[in-house]
């Protein structure tokens, strides 16, 4: 609900046009920034990973990852640094414990493609 | 690729083929990985092969789209399954109630038409969310709310057909009765409007729910007589204020009382929010609190509190009640919550006080007076749908939590309706916790309390865990279908429930050798002689079928 760094209208303006020239898709526009695909991740994040993985306790995804992980690394999922997109797209279409799996009416293959760049985008590749 | 049963390879390629014209091929799902996508995923059946699955999906974006496919599936046989946004997690999913369904997924499906907020009510079609609904408003500050159930990913329209509930006013808490006007797809593709929705050119479908002659909505929830593809529902109007309140009593006794000046006040429309019973000395929280119990863990005790719990029947003992007047521990709790013009509530608090005040020893204690609209950063506090807020919060009920190391893979809702009183409390509380002692179901421990969903009735709605041991849920199966068949002899039965129980469930709504089936089977036969539309859905069965499946 709340992503961490917003992009300025500045950014996506310059993310857009490089994304319209096709010099980038899953490329940082800018370095430290948000891709064009991550961007558009962010959204899908935020429509149906957001309620349960947001930062908090009151978030039921948050809350049993910090449970499990016992500070050995962190609940919230957008500051994992060892999230492949290959796990992202596991887990979203068979889902975990209380998750269940999400089909593609509610997140196309595409709009998967850019949750699992989102979300992976501190993992090293 | 699976088949649909009883029909041949070549007619089934050719009704995907005639699906794929409808929907564009993009939409219609036949390889095993995608099909799996529709699978119940909190079935009673993880891991063993009675699980229901589909044997394709299709994803119409239009009500014509649907006709289509309808008629399609008429021509051919193929059995059809509609789901709205397939979240009824607990209640099966997106997946089928009969094996080799093609489930008609209507997700994509999901505008809104029309939220009115001059005379509060709103339009929309079955792949619409609580979350979109409510997002849709408040980026229009329309000063409407909803009424939604703990999940707020599930389908307005869909949730209404299976009669679920919410927790703001009474008048809006039951979803299905809160509608006005649907359109449905028949069974043989046609397409009806009910209510003021028959008049062409109609100007109050969403303004008087029954038009005239017989009032037929109801046959289009929990049923398979047709695919709602638009809803119309009442929305309340944002009120300015609201006021939390509990009332505490003492005394054992005091339930009865407590149960029937609530139903007063109610009823009477004297309070005006979802009214929540909890007892403290039972450690039970109301049931808007619960994910606290997640969150945060059990309520603190001493070791004289506990051991005296132990000891307990029926949530009593001499000693707990003696106990709790000399900790100052309520026995029962009721929480109270008003909404409206703040001198209004007020004055309705005032008068709530004066009746409780006629139990012995009754004390009041007010818990927050909030101006509306409540700030969203602050609604986290609060259970957020007794403000009309969705969330995902109610999920931590069987995730991983420090007190629940380790989670369920799902659950099924055990949900029996009993009657408004203190005595069926107790009553229920009796025959079930004996029940699922011997059967062995985590179910009904020391003392539990129903919520007060429903005007007047109550109803207990308690999570039977799903695990990854087949031969426990085999075990809790058997157990949930005896507990339906035991509240049936007590004259209890489920407001709603998951395919798996849909028969044993109706079953005990039997008066006169089943005279509800049976009309159920005529109605099934006489709009779809061919039972292409959602066979075994609350156990109606079309005439090919009845009798083959348990």
């Amino acid at each position: 609900m709340r992503p961490r760094s917003q992009p300025t209208p500045k950014r996506l303006q310059a993310a857009s046009i490089a994304a319209v020239c096709g010099l980038i898709l899953l490329a940082p526009a800018f370095a430290g920034e948000l891709t064009v695909a991550q961007v558009q991740g962010r959204v899908v994040y935020g429509k149906w990973c957001a309620p349960c993985h947001d930062p908090g306790i009151t978030h039921p995804g948050t809350h049993a990852l910090t449970v499990k992980y016992q500070g050995v690394k962190s609940g919230v999922l957008l500051e994992w640094t060892d999230l492949p997109p290959a796990m992202v797209r596991m887990l979203v279409r068979h889902g975990i414990s209380v998750m269940p799996q999400f089909r593609k009416t509610e997140i196309t293959d595409a709009e998967l493609e850019t949750l699992a760049a989102y979300l992976s985008r501190n993992t090293r590749q | 690729m699976k088949l649909p049963p009883g029909v041949k390879p070549k007619e089934f390629s050719s009704a995907l083929a005639e699906f794929e014209q409808a929907v564009g091929k993009q939409w219609v799902f036949t390889s095993d990985e995608d099909v799996d996508l529709y699978r119940d995923a909190y079935s009673p059946f993880l891991h063993e092969a009675e699980e229901r699955v589909a044997s394709a999906a299709v994803a119409p974006s239009s009500t014509e789209e649907v006709q289509q496919i309808v008629r399609t599936a008429n021509r051919y046989r193929i059995p059809l399954y509609a789901i709205s946004t397939g979240k009824n997690l607990g209640y099966g999913g997106s997946a089928p109630a009969y094996s080799g369904c093609v489930v008609v997924d209507l997700k994509r499906m999901n505008r809104i038409l029309e939220v009115n907020e001059a005379n509060a009510f709103a339009l929309v079609e079955p792949g619409v969310s609580y979350f979109d609904l409510y997002h849709h408003i408040r980026q229009r500050n329309l000063k409407v709310w909803i009424d939604c159930p703990d999940p707020g990913w599930g389908s307005v329209v869909g949730n209404a057909i299976d009669r679920g509930g919410g927790y703001t006013s009474a008048n809006y808490r039951n979803h299905f009765d809160s509608h006005c006007g649907m359109e449905v797809v028949l069974p043989n593709g046609e397409l009806l409007r009910t209510g003021m929705g028959a008049i062409p050119n109609a100007k109050t479908w969403q303004q008087y729910k029954s038009g005239c002659g017989p009032w037929i909505d109801g046959i289009f929830s929990q049923s398979n007589f047709g695919i709602v593809t638009k809803m119309g529902f009442w929305l309340m109007p944002q009120p300015e204020a609201y006021l939390r309140c509990t009332v505490s009593l003492s005394h054992y006794r005091d339930l009865g009382p407590l149960v029937e000046t609530l139903n007063y006040l109610e009823n009477a429309r004297i309070t005006s929010g979802f009214p929540d019973i909890a007892s403290p000395l039972n450690g039970y929280p109301p049931i808007g609190q619960i994910q606290l119990l997640f969150e945060n863990g059990p309520p603190t005790m001493t070791e004289e509190h506990k051991k005296l719990l132990g000891e307990v029947k029926l949530g009593y003992s001499g000693e707990l009640e003696a106990y709790g007047l000399k900790a100052g521990i309520a026995y029962w709790e009721l929480w109270l919550s008003f909404h409206g013009p703040m001198e209004v509530i007020e004055a309705q608090w005032q008068a709530a006080q004066r009746h409780f005040a006629k139990i012995d020893g009754a004390r009041f204690r007010i818990v927050d007076r909030l101006s509306l609209p409540i700030d969203p950063a602050k609604a986290e506090q609060y259970h957020e749908p007794e403000f009309g807020i969705p969330s995902l919060r109610a999920f931590s009920i069987g995730a991983r939590t420090p007190w629940n190391p380790t989670p369920s893979k799902g659950h099924m809702w055990f949900s029996p309706i009993i009657p408004r009183t203190g005595e069926a409390i107790i009553e229920a509380n009796r025959v079930f916790s004996e029940a699922a002692r011997d059967l062995g179901m985590p179910l009904f421990g020391t003392f539990t309390l129903p919520a007060c969903f429903w005007e007047r009735s109550f109803i207990f709605i308690l999570a039977t865990p799903v695990t990854e041991d087949p031969a426990t849920n085999k075990r809790y199966r058997e157990g949930f279908q005896k507990l339906i068949e035991i509240g049936g002899q007590h004259g209890w039965g489920e407001y709603r429930t998951a395919p798996v129980f849909q028969k044993a469930v109706m079953d005990v709504y039997s008066f006169n050798d089943h005279a509800l089936r049976r009309f159920h089977e005529t109605l099934k036969d006489a709009i779809d002689p061919n039972g292409v539309l959602s066979p075994g859905r609350y156990d109606i069965w079309p005439k090919h079928l009845r009798g083959t499946q348990s």
